[in-house]
């Protein structure tokens, strides 16, 4: 469990900063698919931002099971991470 | 317990061998597609790398690399009692690369030669095994040899490792020195710390599953080249490194000032740079060398010794943390005196490729 937590605000820009994708182009329902940084390298950012900022490990085959956007948010909300 | 203390020994000297075609990665953009290489180039870091083609082999690298040290160093082939070839990239399955070194560079018969299966993690564990023979007692000097060619592992269609790997060998002069003083007076005197650690349960993190005897023939031919799960490999990175350093540091009694540069494998800018912040490190004490000859496996952490320290002011002993991570999956730290006269080589590998081993087919009654 992490001792931080994001918003869910937060938690987008997060996104946006490893995938380099334009914050409005992530929604909850967006799909992996559609957001090109989502890649191998994207991957690794995620997991480098979930360590760095919030002290997660998101592991690989985690990661590869998510498909869109809520996934890391659901992700977040069962380490408790996600601001209510 | 893991990790150990050993006198008796010094570095005499560390050589660095590249071959001589370099590959602009930026080149590559039509065959790879511009933005899967911008990528590499901006956050894996690798601009350039040095590849061996089908011409040279990691033999030859690490061959060239000790000619050049044992001259540099006039130290007779006949002198060297201990050769150790850490490698991954072999000529053969059989005779070891070692003893096809051994007879290159000519040495005596009273001279051990082995090689050791170990890749990222490899450097410092060489070292470990040739100061543990110093100490033993019977060697006097020992050649430690580390080189890899994981250009000729990666398939050509994986954007992730064909972007990724250059070829690299290396060269260590250690020779057996006076014992250190319980309280050593000098840095020189210092013992070195050792670390070695391994969880072979990430096997397939990073693996060729096909051309040795498990599958001698596999039917995906994609089982002769390398696979890599790269986010798991950063897991594991993100996981064992971090302590690797804080824990070789206290075992050694130091602290993350007390050592003058810490040398990484260098398998991602990326990945080091988010070890370096987990860790506390400062950029002016983490020389990178992957921008211009790429993640050359275990080698890479010679090569950045040589590439980076030979342009720097030794006017003292320096303390150096090396560190190596990677296939296995094993992990290992060493904290050694680089004394100030040691010998820094680098350089492009111009030697003529040789037929390893005799054939006898080819040999006339």
């Amino acid at each position: 469990m992490s001792q931080r937590t994001l918003t869910t605000q937060e938690a987008l820009e997060m996104m946006a900063d490893a995938f380099n994708e334009p914050l409005e182009n992530l929604l909850p329902d967006t799909p992996r698919d559609s957001i090109p940084g989502w890649d191998s390298m994207g991957a690794l950012m995620l997991i480098a931002e979930l360590d760095e900022r919030l002290g997660l490990e998101l592991q690989a085959e985690v990661s590869r099971e998510m498909k869109r956007v809520q996934h890391v948010l659901d992700f977040l909300a069962a380490n408790g991470a996600l601001a209510p | 317990m893991s990790f150990s203390r050993i006198d008796g020994f010094r570095i005499a000297g560390v050589s660095t061998c590249v071959p001589p075609t370099r590959v602009d990665n930026l080149d590559l953009g039509e065959r790879y597609g511009a933005e899967d290489v911008r990528k590499v180039v901006s956050m894996a870091g690798v601009r350039h790398r040095h590849v061996v083609g089908d011409e040279l082999t990691a033999v030859d690298l690490c061959t060239e690399a000790a000619r050049r040290l044992l001259d540099q160093l006039g130290w007779a082939p006949e002198s060297i009692t201990g050769l150790i070839m850490v490698t991954q990239s072999p000529d053969h399955f059989l005779p070891s690369s070692a003893c096809v070194v051994h007879a290159k560079l000519g040495l005596p018969v009273e001279c051990a030669a082995f090689d050791m299966g170990l890749g990222c993690s490899g450097y410092p564990y060489g070292l470990y095994i040739a100061a543990t023979m110093l100490k033993a007692g019977g060697q006097q000097r020992i050649l430690m040899l580390h080189g890899e060619t994981p250009s000729r592992f990666v398939h050509p269609d994986d954007h992730a490792t064909s972007l990724l790997f250059g070829d690299a060998g290396s060269a260590t002069a250690l020779e057996a020195s006076p014992a250190a003083s319980p309280a050593p007076t000098t840095a020189d005197a210092e013992p070195a710390s050792f670390g070695l650690f391994t969880d072979g349960s990430g096997a397939d993190g990073l693996i060729i599953r096909g051309g040795a005897f498990r599958d001698r023939s596999p039917a995906d031919p994609r089982d002769l080249c390398v696979r890599m799960d790269g986010a798991g490999i950063f897991n594991f990175t993100i996981k064992r490194v971090p302590p690797l350093v804080n824990d070789t540091l206290a075992f050694a009694g130091l602290s993350v000032p007390d050592i003058d540069a810490y040398l990484f494998h260098q398998s991602n800018r990326f990945i080091m740079k988010h070890l370096m912040k987990k860790c506390g490190l400062s950029e002016d004490r983490v020389p990178f060398t992957i921008e211009d000859t790429g993640n050359c496996g275990g080698p890479s952490v010679a090569v950045t010794l040589t590439r980076a320290l030979s342009e720097r002011e030794r006017d003292r002993p320096l303390r150096l943390m090396l560190l190596g991570y990677g296939v296995g999956l094993s992990w290992s730290s060493a904290i050694v005196m680089l004394p100030p006269d040691a010998v820094l080589l680098h350089g492009v590998c111009a030697q003529a490729p040789a037929t390893a081993t005799p054939d006898p087919s080819e040999t006339k009654p």
